[in-house]
């Protein structure tokens, strides 16, 4: 049943004193950037924390850095929409792009941020499959110390994830694609336009001076316990000619590396199956986008 | 006589301003001093023996004014059905059993929400837990459970309908075809949560206001269970955020709102979650159809047998309209010289199903439409065709039933086929792509007097004022519909003053003329309207004789009301501003004001309705072969609801319609295992999204109801019928994959499809 909310708000200005609130709070602070997940879960009483920490008038989270290596660099306060809009994500990171254009609603991308997707730790998070095949890190900090954590390594189960009281994801930073690379996503909500993601797949192919996969990495979420890639199904694909064929084996190869669900939201066959669809269409527009040598760039 | 101006007006609704910006007053926003707040104990089980129940540690949490359980009530067995007593089985707290998941078992009072809440969390109640039955072939099945003990075997409640000779009929089919459909349980989804506030009043008296469609049926129910005078019990309804026929009886919460109020001596308001309305509420009703057609081979209709079984859940609730209606919808729309029609009412222990817009016809319709779509299919005749060929037309008699005076169907039908493309599109196929037809029919208010009133059906009170207003007091319930503002344009039509001089008052018991049986069956236009057209005609026979008066007129001549003004109608410039009319008439009647009542009572209109709406639509689909995904393109409707009062309105009902058809045919289902809803949240209760919805054109098939209030039939609800069935079809026409059950999920289609 639900409990009182009964909770003190602190909105720190700099990044250090938001540590400093996280240090001396401990496991009864929560952080708050969009809110649009922690506020639901106030109110049916699935947390119930002392103390929140707004990320809003932190400044120095909020936006989108190009470092010197090509790696983009997305503050953990920045929302879903200007992810979605910004340029360099729009040109170099389609598949980041199309799931911050395509989840939730209007009014949660323009409150969420892709860290709190994350965070969140919803194995249909929308951002981690795309995050995944980028080989995104999440830059963590605490008071006395900061660590990076690779994005596949960040879920451990249904709404666990490896971040502990005092820490504070501070960005998401993603290293620049290779050359000769494209990438893609689709979700599948098979009941409405607006809904949680029955299932998601995220492609990435590199392609080598010949035309064969240099390297291919998928990425699946909604479909296991945490966001996942599929190992097997990239292996069907390095080194070779991605024709028709080949790249429909790959992606049935990745629909029987997923571990689907039945739920409310679809069954665990249908999920497989769309798995399969959907990779095959993915890895169909990624080769395109490779060959095209637009970098991954957005239609 | 020329139609004046403002009927067929688009007036946007009186009052959107304010609930746009939020001034409109809706129960949960009202607090009155000392305000005490209420909180319901359910039956964690589907049935179950009550053996025990302590409320004293419940009691004994600082915070908390009164907790009641059945042995503090009557046990009065109510519901809305009081023609026949014998239906009525359900009590405001649970007597001895409880027949689902969610049925109230106590409720608590206290100083907030919170310690209400958890003082429920601290009665014990001991069960003896009972075998259950989720499925109404469970419940019917030899040596299942009974569910309520006057009803061993769990069949509540059968309706037969038969005439022309069914079995002689179908010998003479030349095609004959026998379908089984299912269809869910869904929610109304209003965007109002149920709520009531009571308190207490001087002399033992009560007021409640409350989310209710129904304010005079919640009077005398409550003051039924309460053991009171009806007129010691005040009903007012504030503004309402949707109804969809889930607020039209006496609910739990209303009646421990006004007892507790009573024992306490303070006021108590209860306000339901969402979750609450998901998990527990009133619901539209599962069914299993299975309908046998015989045909001529030129598609001639010659027979129909309809067999339904409904999902009752725990109690009847309003399940003896919806047996009596599917009988009904089931044989519209077409002409059918034989019918059969058998339907059961069967108690499960799934939450109560009840009232929801269509009422009966969503069901019929989706087997009855999707039925004749496989006939045309099979017969090789265009389904338009094939229904224009068996239309019902104006004057034709549904025996038993009633006669549609008007019947605009074959126009709706010609109409769509045209204004769609649809010859063209059906014989030219385009991978993926889909379009299909379904008709639609519906009652322009109910005639069977299952509430057993003593009133008129409706009634409406008019006051006019020497400052050129007046002032309508109607107990009709605008739940969001916009009945407020009809009723006032139809009194400006007959009163030829501007709408904005009409004061409103409507939905209080204590002031609004009895009675009114409330917003259901789309009958408040039509009822509704005639009651003020009845009292308008009685004010202006008061202020015509004015003008023969101020003009000495000869008896041959007429007043008209236009403008504002009041003149003589041959001589327009004999008259008076219609405020120094009153003023005179008035001063003639030596100060007593100028009101009238005005009353509607269906009468000789057989048995069911006194107008019927038709309509026909048309829905192109594209269906993603691969993921099974429908995607709906555009939507075309023709609709014969009379003369629209206001069309804007008209267009708003219609455009809710498919709003909640699209969510009935391809997303929604209230997902129940073993009683309890697994989907109880509208992130995993796919209502449509405002993305979800297709571009949609419309065309009125103006005709002019003798019964109806300049000609105006029902527009609210038989336009929720077509959509399902039009999906379905479309969905066939483009993949070849026919679904007999709803919702068409993605997964349904695939496996249409072969594909998983």
């Amino acid at each position: 049943m639900t409990a009182p909310l009964s909770f003190d708000v602190h909105r720190p200005r700099a990044l250090t004193e938001a540590l400093d609130l996280l240090d001396e709070y401990g496991a009864t602070a929560r952080v708050i950037a969009g809110g649009t997940d922690l506020l639901p879960k106030l109110r049916n009483g699935r947390l119930s924390p002392e103390h929140l920490v707004s990320l809003g008038r932190v400044g120095e989270l909020d936006g989108i850095e190009e470092t010197g290596d090509g790696a983009l660099v997305i503050g953990a306060a920045t929302r879903l929409f200007d992810v979605q809009r910004h340029p360099l994500v729009r040109k170099r990171l389609p598949a980041l792009h199309h799931a911050c254009s395509v989840m939730a609603t209007v009014q949660i991308r323009n409150m969420g941020t892709v860290a709190g997707n994350l965070a969140n730790g919803s194995p249909c998070a929308d951002t981690s499959a795309p995050l995944l095949v980028y080989g995104a890190t999440l830059e963590v900090a605490r008071r006395d110390g900061h660590r990076e954590i690779p994005v596949g390594a960040f879920h451990k189960g249904p709404g666990s994830v490896d971040l502990a009281s005092g820490e504070l994801i501070v960005a998401i930073r993603v290293p620049p694609v290779p050359a000769g690379s494209g990438s893609a996503y689709q979700r599948i909500s098979a009941r409405s336009r607006v809904d949680m993601a029955a299932a998601g797949v995220a492609g990435l192919v590199t392609l080598d001076g010949d035309g064969r996969v240099a390297e291919a990495r998928i990425g699946l979420s909604a479909v296991s316990p945490t966001p996942t890639r599929c190992p097997e199904a990239e292996s069907l694909l390095t080194g070779q000619v991605p024709d028709a064929p080949l790249l429909e084996r790959a992606a049935r190869e990745a629909a029987e590396e997923a571990k689907p669900i039945d739920d409310v939201r679809a069954t665990a066959a249908y999920r497989r199956h769309v798995v399969f669809v959907m990779a095959n269409r993915v890895l169909t527009t990624c080769v395109a986008r490779a060959s095209a040598g637009a970098g991954g760039g957005t239609p | 006589m020329s139609t004046p101006p403002i009927i067929g007006a688009r007036i946007p609704q009186l009052g959107a301003r304010e609930k746009v910006t939020g001034q409109a007053v809706y129960t949960d926003d009202m607090k009155l001093p000392g305000m005490l707040y209420g909180a319901i104990l359910r039956s964690p089980h589907a049935h179950a023996r009550i053996k025990r129940i302590d409320t004293s540690k419940a009691r004994a949490l600082p915070g908390v004014k009164d907790v009641v359980t059945g042995d503090d009530t009557l046990k009065v067995a109510y519901g809305n059905w009081r023609l026949v007593p014998d239906i009525q089985d359900e009590y405001v707290l649970a007597v001895d059993k409880v027949r689902y998941v969610g049925d109230e078992v106590a409720a608590v009072c206290a100083l907030d929400a919170d310690t209400a809440r958890r003082a429920c969390e601290l009665i014990e109640v001991e069960y003896e837990v009972l075998p259950a039955v989720f499925s109404v072939e469970e419940a019917l099945a030899e040596g299942a459970p009974t569910i309520r003990a006057e009803k061993p075997g769990n069949l509540s409640l059968t309706r037969e309908i038969e005439y022309g000779g069914v079995d002689e009929a179908f010998t003479r089919a030349e095609y004959v075809r026998e379908d089984t459909f299912r269809v869910p349980t869904v929610s109304h989804a209003y965007l109002e949560p149920c709520s009531a506030l009571a308190a207490p009043d001087e002399g033992g008296r009560v007021t409640l206001w409350t989310s209710t469609q129904t304010p005079y049926i919640v009077q005398v129910l409550l003051a039924k269970t309460l053991g009171l005078p009806e007129n010691h019990v005040r009903v007012i309804k504030p503004q309402v955020g949707g109804g969809f026929g889930g607020k039209m009886e006496l609910r739990t919460w209303e009646f421990c709102a006004a007892f507790m109020a009573l024992r306490t001596g303070r006021p108590v308001k209860f306000t339901l979650t969402r979750a609450d309305e998901l998990a527990y509420g009133r619901r539209r009703h599962a069914m299993v159809l299975r309908s046998k057609i015989g045909l001529t081979r030129d598609g001639v209709i010659l027979a129909k047998d309809l067999d339904v079984l409904l999902d009752s859940g725990g109690y009847n609730a309003m399940g003896a309209t919806a047996t009596f209606l599917v009988g009904n919808f089931g044989a519209m729309l077409y002409r059918i010289p034989a019918y059969r029609y058998l339907g059961r009412y069967v108690y499960t222990n799934n939450p109560p199903a009840s009232a929801m817009r269509g009422f009966g016809a969503p069901q019929a319709l989706f087997a009855g439409e999707c039925q004749l779509n496989m006939v045309a299919e099979e017969l090789g005749i265009d389904p338009i065709e094939l229904r224009i060929r068996n239309a019902m037309q104006a004057g034709d008699s549904v025996p038993g039933v009633a006669t549609a005076r008007t019947c605009g169907f074959r126009e709706a039908l010609e109409k769509v086929r045209d204004a769609s493309g649809w010859v063209e599109k059906r014989a030219r196929k385009r991978p993926g792509k889909g379009i299909g037809v379904a008709g639609c029919s519906f009652i322009s208010g109910g005639v069977f007097n299952w509430f057993d009133t003593k009133y008129h059906f409706t009634s409406c009170e008019v006051r006019v004022f020497e400052d050129g207003t007046a002032h309508l007091l109607t107990m009709a319930s605008d739940i969001g519909q916009g009945s407020d503002t009809v009723l006032r344009q139809i009194l400006a039509a007959e009163l030829g003053i501007d709408i904005h001089k009409i004061r409103l008052t409507a939905g209080d018991t204590a002031v609004t003329p009895k009675a009114d049986l409330g917003t259901w069956g789309s009958r408040v236009t039509l009822m509704a309207g005639n009651a003020v057209l009845d009292a308008a005609r009685k004010i202006k026979e008061m202020l015509a004789g004015v003008l023969f008066m101020e003009y000495d007129l000869n008896q041959i001549h007429d007043v008209a009301f236009a403008g504002d003004r009041v003149f003589v109608r041959a001589k327009p410039k004999r008259g008076m501003d219609f405020g120094e009319c009153v003023y005179k008439a008035l001063r003639g009647r030596r100060g007593e004001p100028l009101t009238a009542f005005g009353y509607y009572t269906p009468r000789d209109k057989g048995l069911v309705t006194p107008a019927f709406s038709f309509g026909a639509q048309v829905i192109e689909v594209e269906v993603d072969e691969d993921t099974g995904v429908v995607s709906v393109e555009q939507v075309h409707t023709a609709h014969d609801s009379g003369v629209p009062i206001n069309t804007m309105a008209v267009e708003g009902q219609l455009e809710g319609s498919i709003h909640m058809g699209l969510g009935y045919a391809l997303s929604e289902e209230l997902i129940t295992v073993e009683g309890r809803v697994r989907n109880a949240t509208f992130l995993d209760y796919r209502i449509p999204a405002a993305e979800d919805m297709p571009p949609s054109a419309s065309y009125e098939i103006v005709t002019r109801d003798p019964e109806g209030p300049y000609g105006a039939k029902e527009a609210g609800e038989g336009l929720v019928s077509p959509t399902a069935p039009a999906i379905a079809e479309a969905i066939w026409d483009a993949v070849g994959v026919r679904s007999d059950t709803l919702p068409i999920t993605p997964q349904r289609v695939l496996e249409g499809l072969g594909k998983l």
